[in-house]
């Protein structure tokens, strides 16, 4: 390159203009020529144990956060769908809940409909019987009452006719008697 | 008192049955079956003697119909009683009249088991246990 370089300063007129520039600012061609050599193998050095591992890391860490940017987006999907799942779940447990209540409500409300319905049978039973053996009691008294009037009625009326009845009143009831007696 | 056994009873029946003369009891035909059972004793004589008197008072107290009675009460009637339940029972009975001013008025006969009242007293009682 430096040689076609020199040729062409030296082929032609007009660059006779562009050497005395590169004279006039002391460039030297063998100088460029190493500048570019010490750059080529610093870009390459830099390339191959700088650039290059730092780009591998970086595509590496690209990638790493695409993937967890996905698995963020998976997970937040995943999130949500166990969210909406929970969510559902706790409605539809709401409604188990609420519908176990009810039932316990329904079931309390009907023993105590039947508990309140016993207990007033009992007390009717229990009133009903006690009327009953109120009225027992009340006949048994009444009985009782008259069998003493009527020991009482009997005793006077033995102990007035053995006073009152003459030997005529008792032979005439024996006459009637001994007539009632034959026609046993 | 203990109970008599069956087959003591049932013997005494038979000892009854043959001291009956016409349906009554006869003093000879007691007097025979005293003395076969004498000269035969059976096993437990001592209960069949008992079974046998026993037997004997109830048939006589069938024959023998005893008539309490409060007030006076006639010859004639005791005699018609008498031949009421003669025919009744189908055998000679005799009334026997016992006072008992308890029954203030009436009459009460007694023969064997049964009992016929015709009484103040008795219709006092009906009525005492009617109400």
């Amino acid at each position: 390159m430096f040689a076609i370089l020199a040729a062409s300063t030296e082929a032609a007129a007009p660059a006779s203009g562009a050497a005395e520039l590169i004279h006039r600012f002391g460039i030297q061609p063998g100088y460029v020529a190493m500048q570019f050599v010490s750059f080529a193998i610093l870009a390459f050095v830099l390339y191959r144990f700088a650039i290059k591992p730092t780009l591998a890391t970086m595509d590496e860490r690209n990638k790493q956060i695409e993937s967890g940017l996905k698995n963020a987006e998976a997970t937040a999907a995943k999130l949500a769908e166990a969210t909406a799942q929970a969510a559902a779940q706790l409605k539809a447990a709401q409604v188990e809940a609420n519908k176990i209540v009810d039932e316990a409500r329904k079931a309390a409300k009907e023993l105590s409909e039947r508990e309140t319905t016993a207990a007033t049978e009992r007390a009717n039973a229990l009133l009903k019987k006690a009327n009953e053996a109120a009225e027992l009691e009340r006949k048994k008294i009444m009985a009782e009452a008259q069998q003493e009037i009527a020991r009482l009625v009997v005793a006077t009326t033995e102990r007035v006719l053995a006073k009152k009845l003459t030997d005529a009143d008792r032979a005439s009831y024996n006459e009637a008697a001994a007539r009632e007696l034959t026609n046993v | 008192m203990p109970a008599v056994p069956a087959k003591i009873r049932a013997y005494a029946k038979q000892l009854l049955q043959l001291s009956l003369d016409n349906g009554v009891v006869s003093a000879e035909r007691v007097a025979g079956v005293l003395e076969y059972l004498e000269k035969n004793p059976p096993a437990r004589l001592s209960l069949v003697l008992a079974a046998y008197r026993k037997l004997v008072a109830a048939e006589l107290a069938k024959g023998e119909a005893r008539v309490e009675h409060a007030g006076p009460v006639a010859p004639e009637a005791l005699a018609a009683i008498a031949a009421a339940l003669g025919r009744r029972y189908g055998r000679p009975v005799a009334a026997t009249a016992t006072p008992n001013p308890a029954l203030l008025a009436g009459l009460r006969v007694r023969i064997g088991d049964d009992v016929f009242e015709s009484s103040v007293s008795g219709q006092l009682s009906a009525l005492s246990a009617g109400a």
